[in-house]
């Protein structure tokens, strides 16, 4: 129709214009979602810069504007505040009616700790007391910012011995007595001591804004930031930094702060499962569908069947994953193999085997429907030539047609992987779990924990955002870790797209009748 | 000529016949139809050996079907329902213990639009050796020389044959599924077609070759280009709705046609 | 040149061939078999673990129960209610399937009253007005919308847009007048452009240079919705609407969840009513311009009938999404179980509660059947609509095949 395509006539009214409206706002409101979620999202990682607040009562705070909204009813505005220090207020935000603030500076010495207990402290450094004495003022920075960096090696060391040398031990122990290995961990166990103490005796003395003091155990510090006195080149950097831990590292304080790498890999895994059940199940029921079975009306109606089924909710799926899978399967692989744990279930509840096959059903229609579309494109001649030559059915397949499909097969798999990674509502019914401090891969025989609860990202933000204590502090979290899974599939769509464009170019040079 | 007998009516025109043992392909009282419409009717006749045999009439007349039903590509489509007999050097090709795979490399098929499969022009040729097996990569590049020689292409592809076979043009791509087929040694070639797609030089060396092959094998050539099939063929072979009409050497049947249709036909007389 | 021996049939080989032949047959058609029944069972399973229900004694359940009010304690008058956890031991539990009913209905109908008019209205345009460039970079963008996981969708408009409407209720009210009334004014001011700037805004591509007048607009309106909370209504909207219209408000209400889940079907619907529109014959279209008719005249006159039984399938399948979308209704609903035609109070889908309460249900009792059952209401729903909407298309498509050929 787009032959009619040209100028759009003044005599045809106000209906064309409303139509043009309706696609500047949906793509409106896709690019409003993308920017919220990369601005707030990527954002969260930038060192913001800390106000010390003086209000018209003389009282002092310091702390991140986080947003401003008008007060219900009135001209006033009021502004929220970061505060962190919730072991000195007792609350980590505060909000402040913009008429009220006096003045607002920005002094170069206000630092943010990051903390293990209690969350951030937001003030300034009085001095680190340690062994190597006190430093006070302008030496005390330095000092711990070398101080830090000790701990942080000490730290890697001594996860890395209990991981490599403490648990393996340990392992071999349980299984029967054996000197070598008792004498081992106890040196294992003492060098671990060691570090301990290492780490542990130094002290800093720190101070609100408002001059409450507070000696706070530097094992406890994580970080520590001087945002204000920070260039733009620093705070790029530390902002790569934070987003790497965001991506490496394991979720702390119930999931509201930290990183999301559990969830990654969890996700990760479940979706590679996944595609290993369902892109041979699917390719192998297009191939039925298209090639082998009597093309007759029941074909038809079955292909129109497992069509709809795409369509289907994905809960479910969930349902169904949950009856056959966990009760139903599960059940009965308990009652044969693990009677001796039972009543506690091991297969008998959800899990990365239930969900990934659970998705894998979900999927199927996506690659039988993408390698029957394949199969559909690739021309009735080249299978005649194939057969006029004396090859059989399997032989013509395997040597012309297949090799031919593989694109659309590619893209279905991936397109099956795009609709998994995002999906979540079956996930809640066959195995997600809130927290997974055990990863479903480790060195463990047999290394992969099928039967082990796993994170996931989608659930995650679902989690944070709805179960989690205090959402206003998960928010940043729940914008990062959304922009991560749209990214991952955004990514994963683009890649489909793009094989499939690449697909009918290649299938336009055919030489076509 | 001494390889066919003298004509007798078989069906309602002047139909020729040939000495059982001068022919390749016999086809007796085949009818064919795809459901409930009928393609085919009571269809008799034999092929010869080392000859150039032709089949025209009008746009559906069943002359493709009967091609297709020569090698037994029906098989494919569960709709086609057929009677009567192809013995193919004797033997009926519809039998049980007929290996349909090797039944289609006895009878070799070329078909309207050129179909190279995607891949090398080396790996065209080599694709129905392969499937035979037991050949060594030596013997094996000897037989696609001589199978690209006598398609005519050898001179042209030699350079190049580990390029995609997609990048021929027209005319050379027909001459390359030629050689495919030629390489797998069938007794019987099926041309449908073959230079319908074709420019008039592409056209031209297409039916040189064929010229060339009728040593080698028997042909048969389906064409709706009568100044084509009289060029290249010895006898043709004239259909109608699904009915041989008159069967002779094409000398005869282009000069002196024996039935009104005939003549209509060719002289472009259509009703 | 010598003609190569021709080659000699090794049976075994060939035997061998055959073989292979049947046997990959034979897996294939196993394994097709086998999944596509596989697949199909989850229809079986559902039926199958509800029959019990109806069957045994122990549920007390009657299919009349199920939907109509039943007397609650406290309430003269019999109510709906959906409290499959009794509030305190020894009360009973109410299983009235009602209000999930109603909620997954309306939840839909708030969807499919935010997307379908947007999505036709974009199918319509870019079947229609688009430069065949643009149009082959919007269907995958579209596409891109679609693949949004419904948790993130779910997320911002529970945490984000919700509590953001709530605040700036008025301007949120004001912009399903205001953003049209703007569209119609940008083209209206089009027309008295300089030539050369009207050229450079084409009706083509309006899609895109209407984009930052509206967002200019849309936040205009919000960033005034104080002014015209004040202007309006006293500052006090919410006390209007309950003084006035007797509604209650809540943050997260039908109308966000209508917006959210919108959003989700909107690319859905517009790439089947796309598919529609422009498989519409262009000689149809043509036949009719050449007689005089304006573009959007052949639209209604000619386009539009032809292709509305493949609008009335993309329909058809964008209320099967809105039915069976979970996390959207989830995070956006407030989940409370209401049977109210108030689109600013809260609701309960079928299926956020099987999400919520099947873990907790335990397996075989008649909790967990009633979910099943609400599952096997979703299957049969989705199911139905799309086999119906495939068939729609499927004759649809004959048609236009039949029309080009006689055209």
């Amino acid at each position: 129709m787009s032959r009619m395509a040209g100028r759009v006539g003044r005599s045809e009214g106000p209906w064309p214009w409303l139509a043009a409206g309706s696609v500047a706002l949906s793509l409106l409101l896709l690019l409003a979602l993308l920017t919220l979620l990369a601005v707030r999202g990527l954002g969260h990682f930038w060192p913001a810069p800390l106000a010390l607040v003086t209000l018209e009562d003389g009282q002092r705070l310091a702390g991140r504007a986080v947003h401003e909204e008008s007060v219900p009813g009135g001209e006033a505005r009021e502004r929220l505040y970061f505060t962190g220090n919730r072991d000195l207020a007792g609350d980590i935000w505060t909000w402040v009616p913009v008429a009220e603030i006096a003045s607002r500076a920005f002094p170069e010495e206000l630092v943010v700790l990051e903390r293990r207990r209690w969350g951030a402290f937001l003030g300034r450094l009085v001095a680190l007391e340690g062994e190597a004495g006190r430093r006070e003022g302008q030496a005390a920075w330095p000092a711990l910012q070398a101080r830090l960096a000790e701990l942080e090696a000490l730290r890697g060391e001594r996860d890395r011995l209990r991981e490599a040398v403490v648990t393996p031990l340990v392992r071999r122990l349980e299984r029967g007595p054996d000197a070598a290995a008792e004498a081992e961990l106890a040196r294992a166990n003492a060098r671990i001591r060691e570090l301990q103490a290492d780490m542990a005796g130094d002290t800093l003395v720190l101070e609100s804004v408002d001059g409450r003091r507070l000696t706070q155990p530097l094992e406890e510090v994580l970080r520590a930031l001087r945002p204000n006195a920070m260039s733009p080149v620093d705070k790029l950097a530390t902002w790569g930094r934070e987003v790497w831990r965001f991506l490496s590292e394991g979720p702390r304080a119930a999931n509201s702060a930290g990183g999301v790498w559990p969830a990654i890999f969890g996700t990760v895994l479940m979706v590679l499962l996944m595609s290993v059940v369902v892109t041979p199940f699917g390719v192998l029921a297009g191939i039925y569908l298209n090639e082998v079975a009597h093309q007759g009306r029941f074909t038809h109606l079955v292909r129109i069947a497992v069509r709809n089924l795409a369509g289907v909710p994905s809960i479910v799926y969930g349902v169904f994953g949950l009856g056959v899978f966990v009760y139903g399967i599960g059940g009965t692989l308990d009652e044969w193999f693990f009677a001796e744990s039972l009543p506690s279930p091991t297969f008998g509840t959800g899990g990365l085997l239930w969900a990934s096959l659970t998705l894998a059903l979900l999927t199927l229609p996506v690659v039988i429907v993408a390698t029957e579309e394949g199969l559909a494109r690739v021309p009735d001649h080249q299978r005649e030539g194939a057969l006029a030559l004396g090859a059989t059915r399997v032989e013509m397949l395997t040597r012309v047609v297949l090799p031919m499909t593989a694109p659309a097969m590619l893209t279905g798999m991936i397109l099956a992987v795009a609709r998994a990674a995002g999906e979540v509502a079956p996930l809640m019914l066959v195995g997600v779990a809130k927290l997974a401090p055990q990863v479903p891969v480790d060195g463990d025989f047999p290394y992969l924990h099928l039967d082990r609860k796993f994170m996931h990202l989608g659930y995650h933000i679902y989690d944070l955002a709805f179960h989690g204590g205090d959402v206003q502090a998960a928010m940043p979290l729940v914008y990062a870790t959304a922009l991560l899974l749209v990214l991952v599939i955004l990514v994963l769509n683009l890649t489909a797209i793009f094989l499939r464009h690449h697909l009918r170019a290649r299938h336009g040079a055919l030489p076509r009748h | 000529m001494s390889v066919f007998s003298s004509p007798h009516a078989l069906s309602d025109g002047p139909i020729l016949d040939f000495e059982r043992s001068t022919c390749c392909l016999e086809i007796e009282g085949l009818s064919l139809a795809y459901g409930e419409k009928p393609a085919l009717r009571d269809l008799t006749l034999r092929v010869p050996r080392h000859r150039v045999t032709a089949f025209i009439g009008p746009s559906g007349c069943g002359k493709s079907t009967l091609l297709r039903a020569l090698n037994r590509l029906h098989d494919l489509n569960e709709e086609v329902v057929r009677e009567g007999s192809i013995r193919l050097e004797g033997q009926d090709i519809q039998a049980p213990e007929v290996d349909v795979a090797e039944l289609r490399r006895r009878v070799g098929m070329v078909f309207q639009a050129p179909n190279p499969f995607p891949m090398s022009i080396y790996d065209n040729v080599a694709f129905g050796l392969r499937l035979q097996g037991g050949m060594r990569k030596r013997q094996r590049d000897d037989v696609i020389e001589w199978a690209l020689r006598s398609a005519a292409l050898w001179e042209e592809v030699k350079e190049r044959l580990g390029a995609s076979a997609w990048t021929l043009s027209g005319g050379q791509q027909q001459r390359l599924v030629i050689a495919r087929t030629l390489a797998v040694q069938p007794e019987v070639l099926l041309l449908d077609e073959p230079a319908s797609a074709l420019d008039p030089i592409s056209t031209l060396k297409i039916e040189e070759l064929i010229r060339n092959l009728k040593s080698r094998l028997s042909l048969v050539l389906v064409t709706h280009n009568m100044q084509q099939a009289a060029r290249v063929s010895d006898y043709t072979a004239f259909l109608q709705q699904g009915e041989l009409v008159e069967y002779g050497p094409t000398q005869t049947l282009f000069t002196n046609p024996r039935l009104r249709r005939t003549e209509n036909y060719i002289t472009g007389r259509m009703t | 040149m010598i003609d190569p021996l021709p080659p000699r049939p090794d049976p075994g080989r060939q035997r061998w061939r055959h073989g292979r032949d049947r046997l990959a047959t034979l897996l294939i058609s196993a394994g097709g078999v086998g999944v596509v029944a596989a697949v199909l069972a989850i229809g079986v399973f559902l039926a199958v673990e509800v029959v019990p229900l109806f069957l045994e004694s122990r549920h007390g359940i009657d299919w009349r129960g199920l939907w109509l009010p039943q007397s609650v304690e406290g309430h003269a008058l019999p109510q709906h209610r959906w409290q499959p956890e009794p509030l305190a031991p020894g009360e009973p539990a109410h299983y009235g399937m009602a209000p999930l009913a109603w909620g997954t209905l309306k939840a839909a109908c708030w969807a499919l009253l935010f997307a379908v008019p947007l999505a036709l209205g974009a199918a319509i345009h870019s079947a229609l007005y688009m430069p065949r460039r643009l149009r082959a970079r919007l269907k995958p963008t579209l596409e891109l919308m679609e693949a949004m996981p419904g948790v993130v969708i779910g997320f911002v408009a529970g945490l984000v847009l919700a509590p953001y409407v709530e605040r700036h209720l008025a301007g949120a009210l004001a912009l399903p007048v205001i953003l049209p009334a703007g569209i119609l004014l940008a083209g209206g001011l089009r027309t008295t452009l300089p030539a050369r700037l009207r050229r450079r805004l084409a009706p083509g591509w309006a899609g895109i240079w209407l984009m930052p007048w509206l967002a200019a607009l849309a936040a205009l309106v919000l960033w005034g919705s104080p002014w015209l909370e004040e202007a309006l209504f006293a500052g006090d909207l919410r006390g209007w609407l309950e003084a006035t219209l007797g509604l209650d408000y809540a943050a997260r209400n039908a109308m966000i969840v209508g917006i959210a889940m919108g959003f989700a079907v909107i690319p859905g619907i517009y790439a089947l009513a796309e598919d529609a529109l422009s498989g519409v014959p262009g000689s149809l279209g043509e036949g009719a311009q050449a007689l005089g008719a304006t573009r959007w005249q052949t639209l209604c006159r000619v386009v539009l009938p032809a292709a509305s039984p493949g609008i009335f399938s993309a329909v058809m399948i964008g209320a099967g999404r809105a039915v069976g979308e979970t996390m959207i209704v989830l995070m956006a609903s407030g989940n409370t179980a209401l049977m109210t035609l108030n689109p600013l109070e809260g609701l309960r889908s079928m299926s956020a509660t099987i999400a919520i309460e099947l873990p907790e249900a335990a397996a075989g009792g008649t909790h967990y059947r009633l979910l099943i059952l609400a599952a096997l209401a979703l299957f049969a729903f989705t199911f139905l609509v799309n086999t119906l909407a495939e068939l729609v298309r499927t004759r649809l498509r004959h048609r236009y095949r039949r029309l080009e050929g006689t055209a």
